[in-house]
Parts: structure tokens; C-alpha cells; sequence
């Protein structure tokens, strides 16, 4: 069902020779025409220019490594929404090879497909005795998944407990050295192989050699992609603001985004019949590592997200403003899942043999179980130019994402467009930045096919409201751990009207005079409180998740990547 | 001579987390009046206290501390372990109890401003109240059956549990 994406030229490609005179600062500002002076005074003073504007989308040259689509639209028309085939996948799922984990690969894989999911990724905890043979050990399953099940694209990967930070997916694209590449990264690389004696600023600097090792992976042709998204980033805070930066600059072709919910998503579930715990398992404190920055409330989900994506004005809107391309995604972060009847092989011994025995059938209901099934829950919806491992790499790393808990809705189709261009092949999608003259008119244009089948609970979810969410691109911060976007807030909203099956708006933008971002949120509409940093902000955002009683099925929300609209 | 006329000593013996550092404080020969942990980044990340006696304090509590005990003095941040009335937080009581019972002068729920006074706190026996701004104030989010509990759990979940 792909079609083909069709090279074709077009008017502004974003090649690092081809930087307009006004931005290139290597032409000094004698000999520049009169209004690419003007044109360059305006880009200095929203911090366009200069240094740190490289290591964002404002610098052509940085966007193009980074893979950052330019300012067009998906060619080709394609059957699918915005001619991308959208595939749905998690990218953080445990198994028997790890600690805390018990099923097997083609358990989880089975389940996923089952569940709707056209890709995952197998992400085993990075430890000694993964390192020492877990990592080998789980490729053959792996690989026989990708044979029984040809219609899932089954990714090794691992979790890769980060030096000094959280935990974060790091996977590769499949190969004949997809295992030599992920062994010598998690031996080399992994918090737990490291000495205990490092000091932070040691263990920040691993890390950051650890995604640049990637990258030189990948350069080297040894494997085709290598990914990393940092995994529940504020869960116990300990993922300060400057290092999320850090990553990203590190190697941006590699270090793309974060999780913008954490898995878990049953650990609320009131008992007897769930857990009774913090959905996403978000329960924890302060500590000694944590970033002293963060507020108490970075440490609990906000409708089931983690604080950092959930709230307008927030941690992520402070590195889009920035310009700094940084995705969100979900996933189920599965070990064990709620309601399964299935426990750890007895006789196992995971530190011998890398991974425990198979599981087992047990006439027992898990009810304590936090986790759901890859799929069953969350989808990271990934705008691909066809159905393979590294369309899905390639549309990771250009952010043509959007994600949803419980299948609130069927699709979504945004792009920022010039006003009155509504050519199928035009219009710049999730992840992409929109290059116009100062002046031009811009809009945005949205499809969204609400949703017609029931999900895995059994109900058809609702959706009740899209807000538009906008900031302004104000360029490099001063301070690496800022963590605030002040100009960023909702600037519309849409009630979508009952009983309807589609939701189509076209919002203007006005004429751009400053540089921007948007990006998009909807809602089921039951759980709603204002913003954190305010209601003039966001007057109904996700409400604070109940200890104890969070039914993960009565609290949906989706999320989009954000798009750009920068001066020409 | 209330609290406030007291010395503050701050000491830090280097815990890696509040969980040592009380197990520590319980087993003082004398019970401070008045005591709360204080992250510290430097020159590792750990945890150090600040301590308040009524009477004598303990000899060679260990090596000084003086960024705790100026946090403790300017009430600007710390978290209070041990506080008056500390005790009396026990069980299910209101917002307007834990106020009347205890040093704790404020409740809050997380991202919603101050808790109302009727509010119902499920205490868990396990009351961990932080300075903020001269004020003792207590965080709390809600929780099953209507209730509020303190923001911060006594069995938090451990990174990389067998859940």
C-alpha cells in the first residue's frame, strides 16, 4: 500500500551550499542587498543567526544533516494521509532477557501485531548480563519473529540506562551488525558497565560519547540508522535540561526525542481489579541526582503524560522555541502485562543464562500488573514513505509523528500551509519547517478522521476538543537548563461536534512577522484542569493523574510533533 | 525559647538517598526537635542534614555541613523528617488537623493551589513536609476514594523494579 516519495525540484532546498545570501554570514554585510540587510537584521534579532542557531532547524545546513525535511509538502499524492503511509509502533518493550521482564519476543511481537501495531522495538534493560550475552542471545528470536511475522517490522534495540539520566531506546536498523554494534555501544557505553566512581560530569560526558558512537556507527556503515529517545525523562527527575540539550546536539541524526508519555498506563487502574498505583508508575520523589529545577510537579503524569510534554509552555515547548527539533512519542514499556495469566519459567536463572526460562501458564488473573500489551494502548504514528525498517527510521528522525493514547482518533493529516494552497502534494507536514517571506499569509490545515471502531476496551473513544498550540521561535536560550517557553500557549480551540466523522478546519496564521512553531492536542474532553503555567496558557490541559484511581481508558488525549514557519 | 532560638547543625555524612539518611536519624541517641535532609550536588550527589536540639546535641555527629544548616536557618529549603508534632500525623485527618496538630503550615495539591481545610489526607504514617519560602508547607496530590495523600510515598517505585 506505499507508493514511492518523488524527488522532484522545487524552489528552496534546505542543501547546506544553497543558504540565501542573508543568512550565509560568511558574505559580510557590505555586500548584501539592501533588503537582505534588512532581511538579515530581522534574523539576528530573533536569533536566527549565529552560533547556537546551528544546531537547529534555523540553520538550513544543521536541519538537512539532521534529516529535517524542507519546505514542501510529501510528493506524490499517496493513497494515505498526506501521502504517507502512517504506521503505528512502540518503541520500548521488554522480555525474558531482561531482569524485570518474562515473555518472550514473538509473545510481545504477536500481541503488538495482533493489537495493530507495523512496527516495535524489542528493548531489553542494558546490564551485565545482557551486555555479557543477553544482547546475542535475543537476536535469533528476533529474527525468527521477522520471519513468522513479515507484516511487523521487529527492531533490536535496547534500554540503555544513560550515564548520569534515565533510561532511553536505543535501537539500530537491521543487519549484519546490528548485534556487534548494540553489544560493543552497551559494553562501552551502558551506566551499569560504567565505574562507580565517575563523577557526574564524567558520566555526562559518557553519554554523550555513547550517542556520538552511534553516529559513527552509522557513518561508518556499519548498520543503515541508529536511534535514541530518552524514556520517561522527569520520572525522577534526574534528566536536567541541558542534558536533554546535550543529547540532542551530541549527534542529531541520532539523539531525536523523548517519550512524551511514560508505558505503564495500567498502574492506576483502582483495585482489587488493578494495581491502585501511579499510572506510568510516576510515584517518585526528589533525589540527591535530581535536577534541582524541577518542580514537584515534573514528577507526576498530567493525563497520562510526562510533565515535560504535558505542559503548554513547558520543557519541550522550551527546546521547539528554540528551534531545537525534539519528537515525542508513547509506548506501553511492557515487562508485565495487566490481566495476563501467564508468570516468569520457574527454574530460571536469568544471571547464568541472560534471560529466564519461557513463561508460563498460570490459572491466576495479574491484576497487580501495570503494564498493557504493545499496541493495546498507545500508538507512535509514524508518517512513512513506505513500509520498511528504514522509512520508519527516516520518518522517526524527520518527526513526522503523532501519537495517541486508547485510539482516540483514526488519523490525522496537518499541515502548515501558504494560504490558499490546498494542492494534495503541498503543504509542510508534522516535523517539518515552512520557509516563506516575511509577510507571506500561512495556514493551518487539518484532517482529522475521528474515530469508527471500537478499541481494546470496546468502546469507540470520542474526541471532544483539538487545541492549536503556538509559540514563538526566540532562537538559542541563554541558560542550557531553561525549561520554560513563556510566549508558547493554546491560541484556539476546536469543539468537535458529536456524531460527526470528521474533523476539517483551516486555521489562519496570519502574515509571519516573527518566527513560529505550532503543534496540536486533542482531547476525549472528561479530565481537564488549567495549565500549570496558567489558564491565559492553557486554559484546559490534562488534569493531574489520581493516585490510586486512574482509569487510563477515561482520560485520552493525542499529541502532534510541531511544525515551523520560519522567514525565508 | 521556641525552635527558632536554637542552634542548627548541619552535618553530612554523604547518604546516598533520604531513605539511609533517616535510617541514620532514628538511630540518634537523642531525638532532635527539629530535623530535615537536603539534597546536595556537590562534590557527589547526596544527602546531608540539618539538625535542631532542645538540649545537649550528640557528640561527633560527623563532618560539619554548613549549606544544610543555612537552609535550615533561612527555612529557604530542606525537608522536615522530624518536626513538632510530627507524630500526631497519623491515619486519615483533615487539611485543618494536620495544621492544628503540627508545625506544617500550609497544604497544597499539586498543581492546584492550596488544599481546602476540610480536605480528607490519608497520612500513611509517612508526613514529609519541605520549606518553601519560610513556610512549612506540605504537598500532597489526590488520590483514590476523594482522598489527598502527601506528595511523596514512603515505597516509591524503584528504577528497574520487577513490576
Amino acid at each position: 500500500m506505499g507508493h514511492g516519495h518523488h524527488h522532484h525540484d522545487h524552489p528552496h532546498d534546505a542543501a547546506g551550499t544553497d543558504v540565501p545570501a542573508a543568512q550565509d554570514l560568511s558574505v559580510p554585510d557590505g555586500e548584501l542587498s539592501p533588503s537582505d540587510v534588512s532581511r538579515r537584521g530581522f534574523l539576528r534579532g530573533a536569533g536566527l543567526l549565529g552560533a547556537g542557531a546551528a544546531a537547529s532547524v534555523l540553520a538550513t545546513p544543521a536541519a538537512a544533516a539532521a534529516g529535517l525535511p524542507h519546505a514542501h509538502g510529501p510528493a506524490g499524492g499517496g493513497t494515505a494521509k498526506g501521502g504517507f503511509r502512517w504506521l503505528a509502533g512502540d518503541h520500548h518493550i521488554h522480555t525474558q532477557h531482561s531482569s524485570d521482564g518474562q515473555y518472550r519476543v514473538i509473545d510481545q511481537a504477536g500481541h503488538g501485531h495482533a493489537y495493530g501495531l507495523d512496527w516495535l522495538v524489542i528493548t531489553d534493560h542494558g546490564s551485565n548480563a545482557h551486555a555479557r550475552i543477553g544482547v546475542e542471545k535475543v537476536n535469533p528470536d528476533i529474527q525468527a519473529t521477522r520471519s513468522a511475522l513479515p507484516e511487523l517490522l521487529t527492531f533490536q534495540g535496547l534500554e540503555w540506562n544513560i550515564p548520569a539520566a534515565e533510561h532511553a531506546t536505543v535501537f539500530v536498523h537491521p543487519g549484519r551488525n546490528e548485534v556487534a554494534v548494540l553489544k560493543q555501544f552497551e559494553q562501552t557505553y551502558d551506566g551499569s558497565q560504567l565505574p562507580a566512581t565517575n563523577t557526574e560530569a564524567q558520566n555526562e560526558a559518557m553519554a554523550i560519547a555513547g550517542i556520538k558512537f552511534l553516529g559513527e556507527q552509522v557513518k561508518a556503515r556499519k548498520v543503515d540508522g541508529a536511534l535514541f529517545l530518552a524514556n520517561h525523562p522527569a520520572r525522577r527527575g534526574i534528566d536536567s535540561p541541558h542534558e536533554i540539550r546535550n543529547w540532542r546536539d551530541a549527534d542529531p541524526s541520532v539523539a531525536i526525542g523523548m517519550e512524551g508519555a511514560p508505558g505503564h498506563q495500567a498502574a492506576g487502574i483502582k483495585a482489587p481489579n488493578g494495581r491502585g498505583g501511579a499510572r506510568g508508575l510516576y510515584d517518585n520523589n526528589p533525589a540527591a541526582a535530581s535536577f534541582p529545577g524541577y518542580p514537584l510537579e515534573a514528577y507526576r503524569t498530567w493525563g497520562g503524560f510526562d510533565w515535560m510534554t504535558a505542559t503548554v509552555g513547558g520543557l519541550w515547548d522550551s527546546l521547539l522555541a528554540e528551534g531545537r527539533a525534539w519528537w515525542v512519542t508513547v509506548n506501553s514499556d511492557s515487562h508485565v502485562n495487566y490481566l495476563d495469566q501467564s508468570e516468569r519459567g520457574p527454574g530460571s536463572d536469568f544471571e547464568a543464562n541472560g534471560r529466564y526460562n519461557d513463561p508460563v501458564y498460570t490459572p491466576t488473573v495479574n491484576t497487580g500488573a501495570g503494564d498493557f500489551w504493545p499496541g493495546f494502548y498507545g500508538r507512535t504514528n509514524v508518517g512513512a514513505t513506505s513500509f520498511s525498517y528504514r522509512a520508519v527510521m527516516d520518518g522517526l528522525r524527520a518527526g513526522r509523528v503523532w501519537v495517541d493514547h486508547g485510539r482516540l482518533v483514526k488519523t490525522v493529516d496537518a499541515r502548515v500551509r501558504v494560504a490558499g494552497d490546498r494542492r494534495r502534494s503541498s503543504g509542510t507536514p508534522l516535523g517539518g519547517v515552512l520557509h516563506v517571506r516575511r509577510g507571506t499569509a500561512t495556514e493551518l490545515t487539518l484532517e482529522i478522521d475521528l474515530q469508527d471502531l471500537p478499541n481494546w476496551a470496546q468502546f469507540v473513544p470520542v474526541l471532544s476538543r483539538v487545541d492549536v498550540i503556538v509559540g514563538t521561535v526566540t532562537g538559542p536560550v541563554a541558560s542550557r537548563d531553561a525549561f520554560t517557553a513563556p510566549d508558547t500557549r493554546v491560541v484556539k480551540s476546536f469543539e468537535v461536534s458529536r456524531g460527526s466523522s470528521r474533523l476539517s478546519v483551516t486555521y489562519p496564521l496570519g502574515r509571519l512577522d516573527k518566527p513560529f512553531y505550532l503543534r496540536l492536542r486533542g482531547t476525549d474532553g472528561r479530565r481537564t484542569q488549567p495549565g500549570l503555567l496558567g489558564a491565559a496558557i492553557d486554559p484546559a490541559g490534562p488534569k493531574l493523574d489520581v493516585i490510586g484511581d486512574a482509569d487510563p481508558w477515561g482520560d485520552l488525549w493525542f499529541y502532534t510533533n510541531p511544525i515551523w514557519v520560519l522567514p525565508r | 525559647m521556641t525552635i527558632e532560638d536554637l542552634p542548627v547543625i548541619g552535618v553530612s555524612l554523604e547518604h546516598p538517598d533520604t531513605v539511609a539518611a533517616e535510617h541514620w536519624l532514628a538511630a540518634l541517641p537523642t531525638t532532635p526537635v527539629l530535623a530535615c535532609t537536603h539534597l546536595m550536588r556537590s562534590p557527589r550527589p547526596h544527602v546531608a542534614l540539618s539538625l535542631v536540639f532542645a538540649g545537649e546535641a550528640p557528640p561527633s555527629l560527623g563532618p560539619p555541613c554548613p549549606e544544610a544548616a543555612a537552609a535550615q536557618l533561612t527555612r529557604t529549603s530542606g525537608r522536615a523528617v522530624v518536626y513538632p508534632g510530627v507524630r500526631d500525623l497519623v491515619g486519615t485527618l483533615s487539611v485543618a488537623e494536620i495544621i492544628a496538630r503540627s508545625a506544617i503550615e500550609r497544604v497544597e495539591v499539586l498543581g492546584g493551589g492550596a488544599a481546602d481545610h476540610t480536605a480528607m489526607v490519608d497520612t500513611g504514617g509517612f508526613v514529609r513536609p519541605h520549606w518553601r519560602a519560610g513556610v512549612l508547607t506540605l504537598a500532597t496530590t489526590p488520590a483514590v476514594g476523594d482522598r489527598l495523600v502527601p506528595f511523596e510515598t514512603r515505597t516509591p517505585t524503584p528504577c528497574c523494579a520487577a513490576h
